[in-house]
């Protein structure tokens, strides 16, 4: 068992710091500050990047850092406590990225006494990091270069003679920068930014840990009458009890578009007449064999699925999820749920997000057809929506940055637009870089302003699109809607800092940082931190995030929305006519600069608000950027 | 009146159908036509929409032909002789 002297329970106590220039490590103990004041997760990572990284630093370059991170409450039985998260300067947003996992890798780091890793420099030569309890090596990774993600992991079992190892490695695109590689870990990625990209411009392969110690709480007693509490709101609730173990994300599918909030071909329209093929139903008939959990999770959401028959036939997945049947199937055109599921393993296989290659497949798409993009600029092929055909080739392409094609669109589609010129800005979904998921921004204007301002783009975990969704507050309205982005902003910082996962985000908020989650907190940790504080806490990470943007550049101008968002209404489906108008995005903005005490003109923290969250050393660094 | 309940997932599950033919009294609610499928169906209805520790009725969207209704404000709406209802799941996330 792990004894640690750390002041609070759930945390290991300690990091474990990697030069990889020098090929040294050395642990550093954890800060009762780093704790109070940012949690864990995306919190602490935010804070130590904050510090350690030099404004304008190229994302690719040795001066760039990449942390693994664990939150106090992964190793214990807290459901869903199951999460790793990964924070670099991404080289898609040139900003702080934030990424999570759920599965097995952070409670085995836990088990081995960390809480985090902090990779720094680029090492010489391929290496890959073992952690066995206190035992760590850099190892060489040469002869794994080049390898899938799934294949490196099963040569490192047989490399060090167990296969009770969790890793976490990067594939070929990681290897060949391109800008949106994830890390895998098991089956789950750690998918969005491009973070396994940076793990692969410093040399590094995989990470491998072994941990046969655990995670001391600070009260068992008290802890189990939490897990009661917990348990049995899991069980009471039918999103957690009934919905996401029968059907998981893909149920989405038929609900989203039911509603005309559908992203299809590349947003052209947001309702798919024919997305039954894609349909959580029509998945689980066809495709998937049974259900899996993350570490502690009772919601079962992980469908395995085998491919019976065709093309693709033998290919096994733990997927597809909702975000990557949006992306390689309803915005390429095609309702092929099978072609999403071979593509999507490819993606994991060769390391790269799935919502950024599909919506960067589907730019191409509209690119070719309206002639932006010529033959001899796509290698021949006809680029058409509806081809599923092409799919699982032009993963591979953009994977391995094969050709004119692959090479473009490996860049993301904010640099391929640019590359192309001619007006394809216009084609390009994304904002700061990173591509838009699965949900409406038209169709939920909360939502939307979540997408415009999030410090990580389109991504749909800094605004989330439950409220509007679920009918918790009404959908279309615009008044009201900058406080309420903001508070989900703070739960959603609030749970990555934790880490807990989002998908369970009506039992730990869903429009606040809530009471249960602060109870979560404590019972991990014996903190006892108050609700007011909890949310305090939140609006710090915020803010300290924001701080990190604007010292890279980023100001009211950049949260945006594409011109199709602003100016062309959803042409068709039961959300017709819906559109965020210039004019809707500038109240948005307003009302929520106006809620955060940010200057409504550049989008900076104000200083008297910065002081207010006790981030005194930040508000003097801003005030050389007003 | 006639009503036609659209579902998917588990609730289509549940009632056996995408498409569900319904007989109400004239006047019943979006509430009351739960109340009937709670009763139809039972338990295993119950628990796709509500809380089983309080009973209620979680937030979701119900589409009524093509306008959209909350249950967290319009289970009193009354429904209309002919009207389709399309059950949206109550889901957390994506």
């Amino acid at each position: 068992m792990n004894r640690n002297d750390f002041r609070y329970k759930g945390y290991a106590g300690k990091l474990l710091r990697v030069n990889l220039t020098e090929g040294t490590w050395q642990d550093e103990p954890l800060t009762n500050e780093l704790a109070e004041r940012y949690i864990g997760g995306a919190g602490m990572a935010a804070r130590i990047l904050y510090n350690e990284l030099q404004p304008g630093i190229e994302p690719f370059s040795s001066e760039n850092k990449v942390i693994f991170l664990t939150g106090p409450v992964e190793g214990t039985m807290i459901p869903t406590a199951s999460r790793i998260g990964l924070y670099a300067k991404s080289p898609l947003t040139n900003s702080f990225f934030h990424s999570s996992a759920g599965g097995h890798f952070a409670p085995e780091l836990k088990f081995a006494g960390y809480d985090g890793i902090i990779f720094e420099g680029r090492a010489r030569q391929p290496v890959y990091l073992f952690i066995d309890d206190g035992y760590i090596e850099l190892r060489d990774a040469s002869r794994f270069w080049g390898m899938d993600t799934r294949r490196v992991q099963l040569e490192l079992f047989e490399e060090l003679g167990s296969d009770e190892l969790q890793i976490a490695a990067i594939g070929p695109a990681g290897e060949k920068l391109v800008r949106f590689a994830c890390v895998i870990c098991g089956c789950r990625a750690l998918g969005r930014g491009g973070l396994g990209a940076v793990l692969g411009s410093k040399n590094v392969k995989a990470v491998a840990v072994r941990g046969q110690g655990s995670v001391e709480v600070p009260d068992m007693r008290k802890m189990k009458v939490f897990l009661d509490e917990i348990f049995a709101r899991f069980s009471a609730n039918p999103a957690t009890s009934e919905i996401l173990p029968r059907y998981g994300t893909p149920v989405l599918v038929h609900a989203n578009n039911s509603l005309g909030l559908f992203g299809y071909k590349n947003w052209q329209d947001e309702f798919f007449p024919a997305a039954e093929g894609l349909s959580g139903d029509t998945m689980r008939k066809k495709i998937v064999k049974r259900d899996k959990s993350c570490f502690a999770c009772p919601a079962r959401c992980g469908k395995f699925s085998i491919i019976g028959e065709g093309p693709y036939e033998g290919v096994r997945n733990e997927g597809p999820e909702y975000e990557d049947i949006f992306s390689l199937g309803s915005m390429c055109g095609h309702n092929d749920i099978e072609v999403v599921a071979a593509a999507e393993r490819l993606c994991d296989d060769l390391g790269v997000d799935a919502i950024e290659t599909g919506v960067a497949i589907a730019f191409a798409m509209e690119c070719c057809e309206r002639g932006l993009l010529r033959r001899e600029d796509t290698d021949g092929i006809d680029l058409k929506f509806g081809r599923a055909e092409l799919i699982v080739p032009l993963v591979e392409k953009i994977a391995l940055r094969t050709g004119k094609l692959g090479n473009l669109l490996a860049e993301g589609v904010r640099r391929a637009s640019e590359i192309l010129g001619n007006g394809s800005y216009h084609f390009a979904m994304h904002n700061k870089g990173l591509t838009f998921a699965g949900h409406s921004a038209r169709g939920m204007p909360g939502f939307a302003l979540g997408y415009a301002t999030g410090p990580r783009g389109g991504s749909h975990h800094d605004g989330r699109p439950t409220g509007e969704r679920t009918g918790l507050v009404p959908r279309e309205t615009i008044e009201g809607k900058g406080e309420y982005t903001a508070r989900i902003n703070h739960l959603n910082i609030f749970t990555d800092s934790l880490i807990v996962c989002h998908l369970t985000e009506s039992i730990w908020g869903p429009l606040d940082v809530a009471d249960i989650t602060v109870k979560c907190l404590n019972a991990a940790t014996g903190m006892n931190m108050t609700l007011d504080e909890a949310r305090t806490a939140a609006e710090r990470i915020w803010n300290l995030i924001r701080a990190f943007a604007v010292r890279e550049g980023y100001r009211r101008e950049h949260d945006c929305l594409p011109p199709r968002f602003m100016e062309e209404p959803i042409p068709s489906g039961p959300s017709s006519g819906m559109v965020i108008t210039r004019q809707m995005l500038d109240n948005l903005l307003d009302q929520y600069y106006e809620f955060r005490g940010w200057d409504k003109k550049t989008g900076i923290p104000t200083r008297d608000r910065l002081i207010q969250l006790g981030l005194e050393d930040i508000a003097r660094d801003m005030e050389r950027y007003r | 009146m006639n009503i036609t309940v659209k579902s998917f997932a588990n609730i289509r599950d549940v009632v056996g159908t995408s498409e569900l033919a319904v007989e109400v009294s004239p006047g019943t609610s979006l509430g009351g036509l739960f109340e009937i499928l709670g009763r139809r169906y039972g338990a295993a209805f119950d628990r796709q929409i509500r809380d089983q520790i309080t009973g209620a009725i979680v937030p979701f969207l119900v589409l009524i032909n093509d306008k959209t209704y909350r249950t967290t404000t319009d289970l009193d709406v009354a429904l209309n002789d002919g009207d389709t209802v399309t059950i949206m799941i109550p889901f957390d996330g994506g």
